[in-house]
């Protein structure tokens, strides 16, 4: 069996074929193209304001990795991003709240409607597909009723700081990411949170066997999207300058595709946050870098989903390969 | 056994509780909000006078810092509207390659997202300041939303005017404004009672409560018609998003839900006024319940001459694009500057200046059976 193994790998470093490399190179190679066709592409304004723009999206990526992970998914964290905007405007200027406290009561929010996902997905064994369906809905028929449909405006500046300022010059909520992605980074990969986390997601029986708490790990992730899903509800309206009702619908499909393209598996038990961060870069910045070079509108979506089908077929025939190596 | 039996009725008392709270939830969201902004209203005298001349405001809308001096020079232009794909901005559009081209030295183009969403259009609008344009024209989803975009535009020296659907105004330079808005709600409340009477309910299809062209006619209409059509009953306001199939949904549901109470439905947005008549037509209402709304005349052809429709209320998008055009290359000449009253517009003439930084393009127009045809847009 190891002399098997030995003679496949042919002397090429383990880490070098992994999915997240792959994408990486990948990602090199598309950019340095799209910076020849365009030389706004590759400037540092360009580059950061990018990573402005896909912080909202960034934020609600890193725990669904941890979700997606354990063999689950979670569809409503647009629809809580929604309703976590709403309820910061509305408890801002309905119920009078000062601000602040109204940006924790928004992230708030967001952890309740992530706990309560966590708690019907465990507690009564509802399948995550059909549960986070069916908040997808609520939340976002809950906003809507709500803020009856008024949005909020005329917040004070000191507000815009979050969404549209800079720190030493790189935009305040690329900060919150980048901590957002060291944190979840190391809980993923050095705790024994993370690990249990894999082990859910490859054979949840045996870890339930193996007396890890199996459902207090995954109401603990369901409840991170939610408070990740205020967090980028706070980032959003501080951006925009205003709280709308349908905010964040769409959100979660573009957070999945991250997710996956950076190598997670659907099924569970494989992925890491530096693959997500590779996964959402890349979306990211083929969008912007095509639309500058001059690819009209929603051209770009078609890019997009090949490059997704691309990375399927790649982490399908690694998983292939992993396979005859074990 | 027993502990399965036990999860077992708890998923379904799980699953019923959901269902219920959905219901619930979208049940308080149908609720009474009317679609209209908050902003004060204007509405003009109840019998067939013109406009009174609107009071004048100082100048109010925004600047650019450092914009290169290009009076007599090519300039290239990006329009981004609401959407693209319809045919109210594929209009505004070819008004503007109709401008471009009698000008000369502009250059167009029209670039949007394919769904109303505000996210994407400012998205597009980044996009566009990045590549480098010398003007951007727009049509905003949400007048607040898309301030701070188009402000760093006019901070990097863009120049910005917006046409239809306004945003803030010290975001944008100027604004081509179609029509009054109290004149269209004028329009359109007269043309409703005229069709199905005083004393009736009428329910109104939207885009979202928040676009601002849209919420700023029906608060004109609300007060409008509490000033000259006060028996007139408002049942409701649903929200369409300028989608073709949800407007269709839309109406129908209204149809459904308030059978007899319901007699006229009013259309806000040029997909939605097609789709009701349609909604009136396969629900066998034609010519029972009214439809009156603002649509292109191509759109609403089959349903005026089936006399489902008996009249659309617009303006010429053409005009609008093509005045649009006009006036940012004004901007950029110089000759177009704060504290004008008017301004050259081409084969329109002189546009008036009213509200400060707005420029007005004419009255609203009703098409009826007898003038329909003579339109092709």
């Amino acid at each position: 069996m190891a002399v098997l193994a030995h003679e496949v790998r042919s002397g090429v470093p383990r880490w070098l074929i992994r999915h997240e490399t792959l994408l990486a190179a990948i990602l090199v190679v598309a950019l340095a193209i799209l910076g020849l066709f365009n030389e706004r592409f590759l400037t540092i304004d360009n580059l950061l304001n990018q990573g402005r723009l896909m912080t909202e999206v960034g934020l609600l990526a890193l725990p669904m990795t941890f979700i997606i992970i354990t063999g689950g998914i979670d569809l409503s964290v647009g629809s809580i991003v929604g309703l976590c905007a709403i309820m910061l405007g509305y408890s801002w200027k309905n119920l009078g709240f000062p601000l602040p406290l109204a940006i924790a009561v928004a992230i708030g929010v967001g952890g309740v409607a992530g706990f309560v996902n966590g708690l019907l997905i465990t507690r009564v064994r509802v399948p995550p597909l059909i549960m986070t369906i069916a908040t997808l809905a609520l939340y976002r028929g809950l906003a809507e009723g709500i803020s009856q449909a008024r949005s909020v405006r005329n917040y004070p500046e000191w507000f815009f700081f979050t969404g549209q300022g800079e720190w030493l010059g790189v935009p305040v909520q690329l900060w919150i990411l980048l901590v957002g992605i060291i944190v979840t980074g190391i809980a993923l990969d050095r705790t024994t949170f993370g690990r249990t986390l894999y082990a859910i997601g490859n054979n949840e029986t045996a870890a339930r066997f193996s007396g890890l708490p199996v459902d207090r790990a995954k109401l603990v992730v369901y409840t991170l999207s939610g408070l990740a899903a205020g967090l980028s509800a706070w980032v959003l309206v501080s951006r925009v300058t205003t709280t709308r009702s349908d905010m964040g619908s769409g959100y979660e499909l573009d957070v999945i595709a991250a997710v996956v393209l950076g190598g997670t598996s659907i099924f569970g038990g494989v992925g890491t946050i530096w693959g997500t961060v590779v996964g959402l870069v890349m979306i990211q910045l083929l969008k912007n870098g095509l639309a500058l070079t001059g690819v009209k509108g929603d051209a770009t979506i078609i890019v997009i989903g090949a490059v997704l089908i691309a990375s399927t077929l790649i982490a399908s025939s690694l998983h292939g390969r992993r396979e005859v190596a074990g | 056994m027993k502990q399965s039996m036990k999860h077992r009725m708890m998923k379904t008392a799980a699953l019923v509780i959901l269902g219920v709270a959905m219901a619930g939830g979208s049940a308080v969201a149908a609720d009474k909000w009317d679609g209209g902004d908050d902003l004060p209203t204007n509405p003009l005298a109840c019998d067939a006078g013109p406009a009174a001349a609107a009071a004048a405001k100082p100048y109010d809308g925004g600047q650019t810092t450092g914009a290169p001096d290009k009076v007599g020079k090519p300039i290239t232009l990006v329009d981004v509207p609401k959407l693209i794909g319809i045919g109210y901005f594929n209009a505004t559009s070819k008004g503007m390659q109709d401008a471009a081209k009698e000008i000369g030295n502009v250059k167009v183009s029209t670039d949007g997202p394919t769904e109303a969403k505000i996210d994407e259009q400012i998205k597009f609008i980044d996009n566009y300041i990045t590549r480098g344009v010398d003007g951007i024209l727009f049509a905003a989803n949400d007048p607040v939303a898309i301030a701070p975009v188009l402000k760093k535009a006019l901070s990097k020296g863009i120049h910005v005017v917006g046409y239809d659907a306004n945003s803030q105004p010290d975001a944008r330079q100027w604004f081509i404004n179609q029509a009054q808005f109290n004149g269209i709600a004028k329009a359109m409340v007269d043309a409703m009672a005229k069709e199905v009477g005083e004393d009736k309910g009428v329910a109104i299809v939207t885009s979202t409560f928040t676009t601002p062209n849209q919420a700023r006619w029906i608060a004109e209409m609300s007060a409008y018609a509490a000033k000259c059509h006060p028996k007139l009953k408002w049942l409701e306001t649903v929200e369409a998003q300028e989608d073709n199939v949800l407007s269709f949904n839309q109406a129908t549901t209204l149809i459904n839900k308030y059978g007899d109470k319901l007699s006229g439905l009013f259309g806000m947005t040029s997909v939605a006024t097609p789709a009701s008549a349609e909604a009136v037509t396969k629900a066998g209402l034609c010519g029972k319940l009214g439809v009156v709304g603002l649509a292109t005349p191509n759109a609403m052809k089959p349903y005026v001459n089936a006399g489902c429709v008996k009249s659309v209320v617009l303006w010429n998008p053409v005009d609008l694009g093509y005045a649009a055009t006009y006036v940012i290359r004004a901007v950029v000449d110089g000759k177009l500057k704060p504290g004008a009253t008017s301004v050259d517009a081409g084969k329109l003439g002189k546009l008036n200046v009213i509200n400060g930084s707005e420029i007005l393009l004419g009255s609203p127009f009703i098409f009826t059976k007898d003038n329909i045809k003579d339109f092709d847009f």
